[in-house]
């Protein structure tokens, strides 16, 4: 019985390594990659034990102008994710507390369309109202990826403040406006975080609207990297090395907020 | 300070009627319960005098000002919370002190109430602490500071009580009997638990189903309940009941339909409810054991549960169960055979349950 | 004084408003704005003006057959992968439910791919599939298997790009699973026990019955995003060789920005449309029975 279980228990470990290897292996590889030169990477066979060198990091950051597209990722989504917490937590709100079931739906509507199905007339109107390649454009599109997850999060939220807080407020003299910007949000902190750092994942790793309305004045990330590989022909320690760039941000912000990334991804499927 | 009158009060919510028309005059300075089962639109009530619930169709007054329309905020009531509602970003002090600086009290005037209320409630040792590092008496009073630093005209409180424990219940009872006493305040309060209500009321609203079914002092809603609900609702252990007729033939007494007969002294009332459908309502503490086997009606002992005070004794007549509360200490077990007979008893009226006469023996 | 003030009284409509201004302008304005490019010629390039011409291009798009295939090609993604990731992360799941060392690494490394930037993974996987210096055929040859071509070549692009979206997604059912399983209460489990149930019957008559729920919503999820997968499908394949992985929202996006036919780019986008609504019609239903 007891060695029964201490096989068993060793071969549970066997398989979360095996699981974790076969997550995990993608990401080395493309590290290690990072850290070769040309001719490593192509070597055949693939080579484990190489001596690693920065300059596809110096040529991705020297050469292209990563920066520049690093910052117009950054400003993009804390954009976006801002708009869409001004204008989704209270109707947020709305939804947890006056049941407006219709409205919830409708706003995840963005989030069950295909892009495109919009991005379409957005490309043409862009055109004539000489929006295309500004922020302004960037930021809105990016906002119908922020505000849906702003407003399911953050309904399911309010859903789990008692309602007598609110009320409480207001016998003692707050409006209900006052109630919510006194009481609800500074006690908002953990499901806000979830919602930022979901939403903002998510407009960082945004290909197609940028692909769509951007150019190079506001060229986002996943945009240069693709273009990347398709002007530098199989440059593939460059390539990595920008796509751990594009990658690191989003992953440490995951590692610093795991459990409210945990939470906001399941929350949908998951009640309570 | 102020009454509060409700007038043919509605409400409804969809079809569904939550209130059905309740009028209840509200003295200043008065402490009364609204009590009942759940879903009898007690709760409701309550929040439609806060003003967090709309009204249907009616008045509330609240002084001599029709309220019916104003915002919770400019009404002017505390109100207490079944789960607290605490704000649990602020301190002790910031929570009581929120719905001062709401209304633009200067700095040294809230500092001055909130140390008087934590030092009437005894929290002023907690005044720094958050919600979440306290215990829930603890958080029960903080709840009720918040409501007292306000002096508001009238103190609302939802089943306030309900989440403590049994122990702390009982206490925090007394203190909020004796906050009433100091501050003298109009005091509405909810709740279920008809022994709270018992304990402290001025008076009682038993509800039911959206009506008011009886309105009086404690001691008369337990001796003079105005129907067979009202009668089963307040006291613990309940009233016993038996269906069944008056005879006053060759003799006076009470026949159960389940063939028990009770005897009863003759009464002229009993000539007047001859033959008609009757319950008979005997408060178990109403019962003794006859002195001879002539003077009761018989039962068969079920269960005896002695709790060094009194006893309490489970019988039942031809099927009927009945519970009888004995003040003294009698040797009884289980199977035996016991003739009870009543010293009060109530009668009330078969069809639709008011009560007909209440006779002492 | 006594009178709610307009932001009060109006509350329930002003909270929402901007929100579902924001929507009702940027998203549902432009699809209806497709919607009526469907029945016009324009083309963005030929400069002829717009002109109303009914159903025709319904009818040569239908007719297409690289828009039939697209379709097929469409769904056989979606379903192969979301099976797929749905066995495997409702198994990866059930063997990761108990405590043991490390457990908080190992949901950390699971939300890894989630967060990864999809045109970035496409691109790794890319050079892992490269027919001359990728480790894919490294691992097939050095286990004496023939190798292949892997998105080089039009019959093994689809299974290829199956496996991207399923080492991505996978995760995602196995945490919500996790998810699900955390808030199930001990009992039935243990009454299950002491009636005797060998742990495969406890697996199969209470754990996986108690999780459907959940597993079912996540699979819609999943579903939803899987129709519309874009980013690894451009970036690794941009729905090649010829049309050989190519999916209606590649498709839709050639037919937009790369042709300029706009009239039969909505005819596309408008089918992607109904696939994504019957799925998300799917999850309401859905949803609502697992409540009762």
């Amino acid at each position: 019985m007891n060695k029964n279980n201490r096989l068993q228990n060793a071969l549970f470990y066997v398989v979360v390594v095996f699981i974790s290897l076969v997550v995990l292996f993608p990401f080395l590889w493309m590290l290690s990659s990072s850290f070769k030169t040309q001719t490593d990477i192509i070597a055949w066979p693939p080579k484990l034990i190489f001596s690693p060198t920065l300059q596809n990091y110096a040529k991705v950051f020297g050469e292209q102008d990563f920066l520049k597209y690093f910052i117009n990722s950054t400003v993009v989504g804390g954009l976006a994710v801002g708009l869409s917490l001004v204008i989704g937590l209270p109707a947020a709100y709305a939804i947890s507390r006056f049941t407006q079931r219709r409205l919830a739906l409708f706003i995840l509507l963005a989030r069950l369309m295909p892009g495109i199905s919009f991005l379409m007339p957005w490309y043409i109107i862009a055109s004539r109202l000489d929006l295309m390649d500004t922020y302004v454009a960037l930021v809105l599109s990016h906002m119908l990826i922020a505000l849906p997850i702003v407003v399911w999060i953050m309904s399911a939220y309010f859903n789990s403040i008692p309602v007598e807080l609110e009320e409480s407020a207001m016998v003692d003299g707050a409006t209900r406006q006052y109630a919510f910007w006194a009481i609800i949000l500074p006690m908002s902190g953990p499901g806000i975080i979830t919602a930022v750092t979901l939403s903002f994942i998510f407009s960082w790793n945004n290909f197609m609207f940028s692909q769509v309305l951007s150019m190079e004045k506001t060229k986002t990330l996943p945009i240069a990297v693709y273009n990347f590989v398709s002007y530098a022909e199989v440059d593939w320690g460059g390539v990595m090395a920008a796509a751990v760039a594009i990658m690191a941000p989003a992953i440490i912000l995951t590692m610093i907020f795991q459990k409210f990334v945990v939470k906001g991804l399941t929350m949908g499927a998951v009640k309570g | 300070m102020a009454s509060v009158d409700i007038v043919n009060v509605k409400k409804s919510f969809d079809r569904a009627e939550i209130l059905r028309g309740v009028s209840i005059h509200i003295q200043d300075g008065e402490f009364v319960v609204l009590v009942g089962p759940s879903g009898c639109g007690k709760s409701t009530l309550l929040r439609m005098i806060a003003g967090l619930e709309t009204i249907s169709s009616g008045e509330i007054k609240i002084g001599d000002q029709l309220v019916n329309d104003f915002t919770p905020r400019d009404r002017d009531v505390a109100m207490v919370f079944q789960n607290y509602a605490l704000y649990p970003h602020m301190t002790v002090a910031g929570n009581m002190a929120f719905s001062l600086k709401l209304r633009g009290i200067d700095r040294a005037e809230i500092d001055r109430r909130v140390a008087r209320a934590a030092e009437i409630l005894g929290l002023t040792a907690l005044l720094d602490r958050r919600p979440r590092h306290l215990s829930g008496g603890q958080r029960q009073r903080v709840a009720m500071g918040r409501a007292i630093v306000r002096d508001p005209r009238v103190f609302l409180f939802d089943e306030p009580l309900s989440n403590l424990d049994a122990k702390l219940r009982v206490a925090m009872r007394s203190e909020i009997k004796d906050l009433h006493q100091r501050l003298k305040t109009t005091m509405v309060y909810v709740t279920h638990d008809q022994i709270e209500a018992m304990t402290m009321a001025d008076r009682i609203v038993v509800m039911r189903d959206g009506r008011v079914e009886q309105t009086g002092e404690p001691l008369e809603l337990y001796d003079t309940p105005a129907n067979l609900f009202v009668a089963g609702f307040i006291g613990s252990p309940a009233m016993n009941f038996l269906k069944g007729t008056i005879e006053v033939a060759d003799r006076t007494g009470f026949v159960a339909d389940t063939g028990t007969f009770v005897p009863l002294p003759p009464s002229p009332t009993h000539g007047e409810l001859a033959g008609r459908p009757l319950v008979l309502g005997i408060r178990p503490e109403h019962l003794r054991i006859a002195d001879g086997a002539a003077g009761g009606f018989e039962v068969g002992v079920k269960i005896v549960e002695p709790t060094g005070s009194e006893t309490q004794v489970t019988a039942t007549a031809n099927g009927a169960d009945l519970i009888a509360l004995f003040r003294e200490r009698h040797t009884v077990r289980q199977g035996d055979q016991l003739h009870l007979t009543p010293t009060h008893f109530h009668l009330f009226d078969g069809q639709n349950g008011a009560r007909l006469a209440s006779v002492s023996i | 004084m006594h009178k709610p003030s307009f932001i009060e009284k109006n509350i329930r409509i002003l909270f929402p408003l901007p929100a579902f201004l924001f929507i009702a302008l940027l998203m549902i304005f432009p699809i209806v704005y497709t919607l009526a490019l469907s029945f016009t010629s324009w083309n963005l390039t030929s400069g002829a003006p717009m002109r109303f011409i009914g159903l025709r291009n319904y009818g040569q798009i239908l007719l297409e057959p690289r828009f039939v295939d697209a379709i097929v090609r469409t769904l056989t993604f979606t379903i192969c992968a979301v099976v797929i990731e749905a066995v495997l992360g409702t198994a990866i799941a059930i063997i990761l439910n108990r405590a043991f060392i490390g457990k908080s690494l190992a949901k950390l490394l699971l939300l890894l791919p989630l967060v990864s930037t999809p045109v970035a993974v496409g691109i790794i996987f890319n050079l892992f599939y490269d027919p001359t210096i990728g480790l894919a055929n490294f691992a097939l040859s050095s286990l004496g298997l023939p190798q292949g071509l892997w998105v080089s070549s039009a019959a093994t692009v689809i299974p290829s790009l199956i496996i991207v979206d399923v080492w991505q997604w996978t995760p995602m059912i196995t945490l919500i699973v996790l998810a699900g399983l955390a808030g199930l209460s001990e009992e039935p489990f243990e009454a299950a026990r002491v009636d005797g149930a060998t742990q495969w019957q406890v697996l199969r008559y209470v754990t996986i019955p108690m999780v459907m729920p959940v597993i079912l919503t996540a699979v819609i999820l999943r579903l939803i995003d899987a129709l519309k997968t874009f980013d690894i499908i451009f970036a690794m394949t941009g729905g090649g060789p010829g049309y050989a992985s190519e999916t209606l929202n590649i498709m839709g996006f050639k037919y937009s920005f790369e042709y300029f036919r706009m009239g039969q780019a909505s005819v596309i986008l408008i089918a992607l449309f109904f696939l994504v609504l019957l799925c998300s019609m799917g999850i309401m239903k859905l949803r609502s029975s697992s409540e009762n």
